[in-house]
């Protein structure tokens, strides 16, 4: 621990300190398990806002993003960032129909919209996994980001950072997670306006950062990457990413805590237009930390050693701390939202279908129970994370957009629709979209988030019409049983 | 034309992403305060009472989906 910053390391006690009084101080309004999911079904417009803000920005995107303008420029808008904001924007418009149909949870919809609750332990299972892994990719990301700028050994790190989020999850659920999310977010974007502010200043305004760094290689100001990316590539980025805005079950798990279809509404409009300037502005700093950098004589090798490099070598101290606080707040707000959806998976889309007529009290010691133990399977995990893991992380979103995207909103809406197609079209999605992933990232010249989805709406369309007559079979002798009642 | 010192192409991108995280925004604005449409909490005809069909697991459960 000889190579610590005390300023950074002061700065990140002082902040693991306050988050924990804050949780502590909102777990006591976590009375019963809907607390714990769903915050009681009252949170309100302020609090939902900054919650998804908070996690929405992870420290993974933070150093990602910025380590990827760092060494690819600012192509990133063109699909990753656009489809994200897309993806805000449209679920602000079915929000209003997906939270009167009053679900908790992703899996609750499905099982909704299918008509058939084994769906949610199905659906819970893919969620589980999906969750868990992000879990693991955050706290590794984390960890490393955390190890660089304040000198503490890696080892700690993951065993500190998994161990506050683990304790300030499960003993306040949703109310804890909801309470320090608005410090974080506020803290997020905060910082990164402050350090981009001081950036401008330091290298003469923004058109000169944008100049030098089109002067570092011009590809690096064109939306394709300067025909890096082929426009099939760049569609099927951006609808994966557009995709898991609407299948994600931290999502679907706050808009079922607003208390009311306006908050939920508000919540994503309000987001979508801070997260939107907030991106550019993230991108914008990728670009001043590589024009900083390299015209320092400070360039990296490893794109994601960017940020942190600029963190501790390039700018003061104070400002340094400002993204020591910004950093912790986008590392905590991410992983402690994905371990609350990972237990609440387990306990209510799961335990709950299996144990149906268990008490309140019972399940919210199995959420709890599930959370403390996904949350320390995750960071043992993220101690030495196999390659495996970080493969199937890749493919996250490939498949949940090309499983749930079109069967499950199409179903919302076509209400006639035929449950056992929607099933049928999730599974057919799944496969051919993970298929196409395993198999180099594509069939033929066709991205694999194009064939998941392509295959999904194909069986969606075909097993609705052809279970057709006998849809009207069973129609015919629902009504008939019930004209044989009513005689 | 060079705005803030970008091609004009990549200056749009940037311009419609943060227009397209705004469209919920926009949509609020205009529909929700400045012509005061209501937000009907209430679900379409088509959609009331379809709850899972199978076996009722979801509206046993004691914190189930319809609260």
């Amino acid at each position: 621990m000889s190579g610590a910053n005390p300023y950074f390391l002061a700065a990140f006690i002082l902040y693991v300190i306050l988050l924990m009084a804050i949780a502590v101080w909102a777990a006591r309004r976590t009375r019963n398990v809907m607390d714990f999911w769903v915050f009681g079904q009252r949170m309100g417009p302020i609090l939902a806002t900054w919650s998804l803000i908070a996690n929405f920005v992870s420290a993974v995107s933070v150093i990602g993003f910025t380590g990827a303008v760092y060494a690819g420029g600012y192509s990133l808008m063109t699909h990753t960032i656009l489809g994200l904001m897309l993806g805000v924007s449209g679920l602000y418009f079915v929000v209003g129909l997906v939270r009167r149909l009053n679900v908790l949870t992703f899996p609750d919809l499905v099982a909704r919209v299918t008509g058939t609750q084994a769906a949610r332990p199905l659906a819970g299972s893919v969620l589980l996994l999906s969750g868990w892994l992000y879990l693991v990719m955050q706290l590794v990301g984390a960890s490393l980001l955390v190890t660089a700028i304040t000198g503490v050994p890696y080892q700690y790190i993951v065993w500190i950072l998994g161990i506050v989020f683990i304790v300030y999850t499960a003993i306040g659920g949703l109310v804890s997670v909801a309470w320090t999310d608005l410090v974080q977010g506020v803290i997020m974007v905060g910082a990164v306006i402050i350090a981009l502010g001081y950036m401008v200043v330091d290298l003469g305004g923004l058109t000169e950062i944008n100049t030098r760094f089109a002067a570092m290689d011009p590809s690096f100001v064109d939306p394709t990457g300067g025909g890096k990316l082929s426009w099939p590539v760049i569609g099927a980025t951006f609808l994966a990413f557009f995709g898991t805005i609407f299948t994600e079950q931290d999502m679907l798990i706050r808009i079922a805590a607003t208390r009311d279809v306006r908050t939920a509404k508000i919540h994503l409009a309000a987001s979508g237009a801070i997260l939107s300037v907030f991106y550019a502005l993230l991108v914008l700093l990728g670009g001043a930390t590589a024009v900083a950098l390299v015209g320092s004589g400070m360039g990296v090798e490893n794109p994601d050693a960017a940020f942190p490099t600029l963190i501790t070598q390039y700018v003061p101290t104070w400002i340094g701390i400002i993204l020591v606080l910004g950093v912790m707040s986008a590392i905590l707000s991410t992983t402690d939202t994905r371990l609350h959806a990972i237990g609440m998976t387990v306990a209510r889309d799961m335990y709950s279908y299996f144990r149906p007529r268990v008490g309140e009290a019972h399940l919210l010691r199995v959420s709890r129970a599930a959370t403390v133990l996904l949350g320390l399977l995750a960071t043992a995990v993220a101690m030495d994370p196999p390659g495996t893991i970080i493969v199937l992380y890749g493919f996250r979103a490939v498949l949940l957009t090309s499983a749930f995207l079109i069967p499950v909103y199409v179903a919302i809406y076509w209400t006639a629709l035929d449950g056992r197609a929607v099933l049928a079209a999730i599974v057919a999605g799944a496969v051919v979209g993970l298929g196409a992933q395993v198999a180099g990232g594509s069939i033929g010249p066709v991205p694999a988030t194009f064939c998941g989805v392509g295959a999904a709406v194909t069986l969606l369309l075909v097993a609705h019409w052809a279970l057709g007559p006998r849809r009207r079979q069973e129609a015919a002798l629902a009504g008939a049983a019930a004209d044989e009642r009513a005689g | 034309m060079k705005p803030l010192g970008l091609p004009l192409s990549m200056f749009l991108v940037f311009a419609i992403v943060i227009l397209a995280g705004s469209l919920g925004a926009i949509h609020y604005l205009i529909v929700h305060v400045l012509l005061r449409r209501p937000f009907g909490d209430e679900l379409p005809a088509g959609l009331a009472g379809t709850e899972g069909r199978d076996d009722g697991r979801m509206a046993d459960s004691p914190a189930g989906g319809a609260r």
